[in-house]
C-alpha cells in the first residue's frame, strides 16, 4: 500500500448517512489507547520525533511507516504490535508538536487507527490529520475524565459529546468544522480537491 | 473592529474585503516552499495524474536538509527532484550549497512584506520577520498547491507581543525568544498568529527578528509576524523589483492575548533537554559538560551570529574535549564571513567550518551524536533524538553562550569570558 489517502485498513462500518457528500460513517466506535506515562500521568508535548523518529524519514511507503510509530516514546515502543485496526487514540496536550513530517499521521493510518481524540494538537499535525481524512477531535478535559486504555468509546460526528461506553461517562468534544467534515467525507484533501 | 496583520494579509490574499479569526478562507499563496521532502511530494503529485504543475512560477525548491546527501536514498531523492524541476520548468530551484530554505528565500527576494508563504517545513514561520504571513504545512497540502494553487486556511486568532527596553551585554534575540517560549509554553500559542511590535523590535536587526519568528513555531504558532518597517525595506533593497506593501495592524485590532517583554530583564538562557520551553539561566548549568557545539541552522546561522561567536572565540582555542561545528546559513553568509575573515579566525580557534545547510540539526548527517553525548546548539529544537541518537542530549542557547561553552567545555554564561 502506498497511497496515504486510502483508508482500506479501516474497519467496515455500516452506519452511513444518506446524501451525496456523506460517504463515511458519522459514528465512530472503538477501543481506546490512552497515552499516559508509567505513573499514569498524561504525556504532554509528544512531538513528531517521538511519534516517528527522524531516522526513518527517507521512508515514502505508508505501509512501511506503521512499524515505526511511537518508536521514540518511552513506554509505548511496542504500540505497533499492540494496536489493532479500528482502535482510537486518546492523547494529552500539544500532541504532534514539532516538525511538519506527515509520517507521524500516515503511520497511524497505516496501523488502522480510526480516530485521535486529544486535549490539544500541534497546529501542523492537526492540519495533516484533517487533510489525510483521519478524524481528529479536540476534547479539553478528556485526560482527566475516567477514561482508561481498553475502554470502548463512541463518537457521534453530529454531536458535541462522545460517550465512554464502558463507564457510561460523557465526554465533551469540539465538533468537526464544516471543512474538516467535508474533507473527511471526501476521503482526504486530494479527493476533496477533485470533487470541487 | 480593527484587523490584525494576519487578518489583513489573508483577506487580501483570498480576494475578500475583510476576514476575521476563525473564518475558513481559500488562500492562493504567493510562494510555496519545499525542500528535500519534494521527493515525497512529487510522489503525491504524480498520483493526481496531472502532467504539469499549476504554479511553477510560485514554487521554490531548496535542497538543504541532507546536503550533500549522506546516503544513496537521499542522493536518489535529490536526483528525482532535479529531474522534476527540469521537466516542470521551475526557475526558483536552489541546489545544495545555496543554503537553508528559510535564509535563501529572503535573500532571493521571495519573502516580501504582505505576502503569503506556505511551506512544507515547520519553521516556515521564519519569513514572518519580513511582515509575511508564513506558515508550515504538510506534504500532501503542498502537492495540492502544486496542482491547484489553492488551499484552505483557518484565519488564526492573534497574540501581540510588545518588545521594549535594550539588551544588556551578550544577551541576544535568541535569549529573548527562548524566554518567550519558556513563559508562554510549548503549547501556549497553538494555531495563533504571534505578532511582534514595539520600540525594541524597531531597533532590532532583521537577523534578530528572524530568530523571533523562527522560534514562534516552538510554541505552536501558525505564524510569527514582525511589524515590517524601513529596516525590512532596507534589507530587501536590491533583492526584488516588486513594490513593497508594509501591512501593519489597525490600532483597534483584536488580540486574544497581549504580552510585553522588557529586553533589559532578559539574561543568557538555555533550554534544557528535551523541550524548548524547559528554560533555565545559562549560569545555572555550569555543571553540564558538552561534547559538541553547533553554531548555525535557520535560527542562528547568519553573519551577526558568526560575528557573535567570533567576539567570544577571537584569539582563543576551544577545549580539547569539544568539537565545534559552524554552519553558515547560506552561501551568501558563507562568502561574507569568508571575505571578512570570520571563518578563518573561527577555524584558527579550532572550529570545523561546514557547508551552508541544515547540518545535523535534524539528525540526518554532518555531526550526529553518540549515546551519552551532549551538544549545546544554536538551533531551535532539543527534542529527544532530534540530532539522531535518542540517548544523547541537546541544550539550546545563543551563539554567544554556545561559543563560550566551546572554550570551557561546559555550559557557560558568555559574560564570564
Amino acid at each position: 500500500m502506498t497511497d496515504g489517502w486510502a483508508t482500506s485498513r479501516l474497519p467496515v462500518q455500516t452506519d452511513f448517512k444518506q446524501g451525496d457528500k456523506m460517504t463515511k460513517p458519522t459514528k465512530i466506535k472503538g477501543r481506546v489507547w490512552v497515552i499516559r506515562d508509567e505513573k499514569g500521568n498524561p504525556i504532554r508535548n509528544i512531538d513528531t520525533d517521538m511519534i516517528y523518529h527522524n531516522k526513518h524519514l527517507a521512508v515514502t511507503d505508508i505501509g512501511e511507516m506503521a512499524q515505526f510509530i511511537f518508536g521514540n516514546l518511552d513506554g509505548w515502543r511496542d504500540f505497533p504490535q499492540k494496536a489493532e485496526p479500528g482502535d482510537i487514540l486518546v492523547v494529552g496536550e500539544n500532541f504532534g508538536s514539532g516538525s511538519s513530517r506527515q509520517h507521524a499521521v500516515d503511520g497511524f493510518i497505516a496501523l488502522g487507527i480510526q480516530a485521535i481524540i486529544g486535549e490539544s494538537f500541534g497546529a501542523i499535525y492537526w492540519r495533516n490529520a484533517v487533510n489525510a481524512g483521519l478524524p481528529v477531535f479536540r476534547a479539553p478535559g478528556i485526560m482527566s475524565s475516567g477514561i482508561e486504555s481498553g475502554n470502548k468509546i463512541e463518537i457521534n460526528l453530529e454531536k458535541t459529546e462522545a460517550v465512554n461506553i464502558t463507564s457510561g461517562e460523557k465526554i465533551e468534544i469540539t465538533p468537526m468544522s464544516e471543512i474538516q467534515k467535508e474533507i473527511y467525507h471526501a476521503g482526504g484533501l486530494f479527493e476533496y480537491g477533485k470533487k470541487r | 473592529m480593527g484587523k490584525t496583520i494576519a487578518e489583513k494579509i489573508l483577506a487580501k490574499n483570498a480576494g475578500l474585503d475583510e476576514v476575521s479569526a476563525g473564518q475558513i478562507v481559500t488562500s492562493r499563496p504567493d510562494i510555496v516552499l519545499s525542500h528535500d521532502n519534494s521527493a515525497a511530494i512529487i510522489g503525491h503529485f504524480e498520483k493526481l495524474g496531472l502532467e504539469k504543475v499549476a504554479i511553477a512560477d510560485k514554487m521554490t525548491i531548496i535542497l538543504d536538509h541532507t546536503a550533500p546527501p549522506s546516503t544513496e536514498t537521499y542522493a536518489l531523492n535529490h536526483k528525482r527532484i532535479r529531474a522534476f524541476v527540469k521537466a516542470q520548468g521551475i526557475d526558483h530551484f536552489y541546489d545544495i550549497g545555496r543554503g537553508i530554505c528559510h535564509q535563501v528565500l529572503p535573500e532571493e527576494g521571495h519573502a516580501l512584506p504582505g505576502r503569503v508563504i506556505l511551506g512544507a517545513d515547520s519553521h516556515t514561520t521564519t519569513h514572518g520577520a519580513f511582515g509575511v504571513f508564513a506558515a508550515g504545512i504538510g506534504r500532501s497540502e503542498v502537492a495540492v498547491l502544486w496542482a491547484t494553487g489553492e488551499l484552505w486556511l483557518r484565519v488564526p486568532e492573534s497574540y501581540r507581543i510588545e518588545l521594549v527596553g535594550r539588551f544588556n551585554n551578550r544577551v541576544t534575540p535568541k535569549d529573548l525568544a527562548l524566554t518567550i517560549v519558556g513563559d508562554i509554553g510549548a503549547d501556549g500559542a497553538i494555531y495563533k498568529s504571534v505578532e511582534f511590535c514595539g520600540s525594541a523590535l524597531a531597533e532590532m536587526s532583521v537577523s534578530g527578528r528572524m530568530v523571533l519568528s523562527n522560534l514562534t513555531a516552538e510554541m505552536g504558532a501558525k505564524a510569527g509576524i514582525c511589524y515590517p518597517d524601513e529596516k525590512t525595506v532596507e534589507w530587501l533593497k536590491g533583492r526584488t523589483d516588486t513594490e513593497l506593501e508594509l501591512v501593519i495592524p489597525d490600532k483597534d485590532a483584536e488580540y486574544e492575548r497581549e504580552f510585553t517583554f522588557d529586553l533589559g530583564e532578559i539574561e543568557p538562557v538555555i533550554a534544557r533537554p528535551h523541550t524548548v520551553d524547559n528554560l533555565d539561566l545559562a549560569k545555572n548549568a555550569s555543571d553540564i559538560e558538552v561534547n559538541q557545539v553547533l553554531i548555525g541552522t535557520c535560527t542562528n546561522g547568519r553573519l551577526e551570529d558568526l560575528h557573535a561567536a567570533l567576539e567570544i572565540l577571537k584569539g582563543k582555542k576551544i577545549s580539547k574535549d569539544v568539537r565545534l561545528l559552524v554552519f553558515p546559513a547560506s552561501s551568501e553568509v558563507y562568502i561574507e564571513a569568508s571575505r571578512d575573515g570570520t571563518l578563518a579566525e573561527l577555524a584558527e580557534s579550532g572550529a570545523t567550518i561546514m557547508n551552508p545547510g541544515c547540518g545535523p540539526c535534524l539528525g540526518a548527517h554532518e555531526g550526529v551524536m553518540a549515546p551519552g553525548e551532549i551538544t549545546i546548539s544554536t538551533a531551535n529544537r532539543n527534542f529527544k533524538g532530534r540530532m539522531g541518537c535518542r540517548e544523547s542530549e541537546i541544550y539550546l542557547a545563543s551563539p554567544y553562550t554556545a561559543a563560550a561553552s566551546a572554550i570551557t567545555g561546559r555550559i557557560t554564561d558568555p559574560r564570564e569570558i
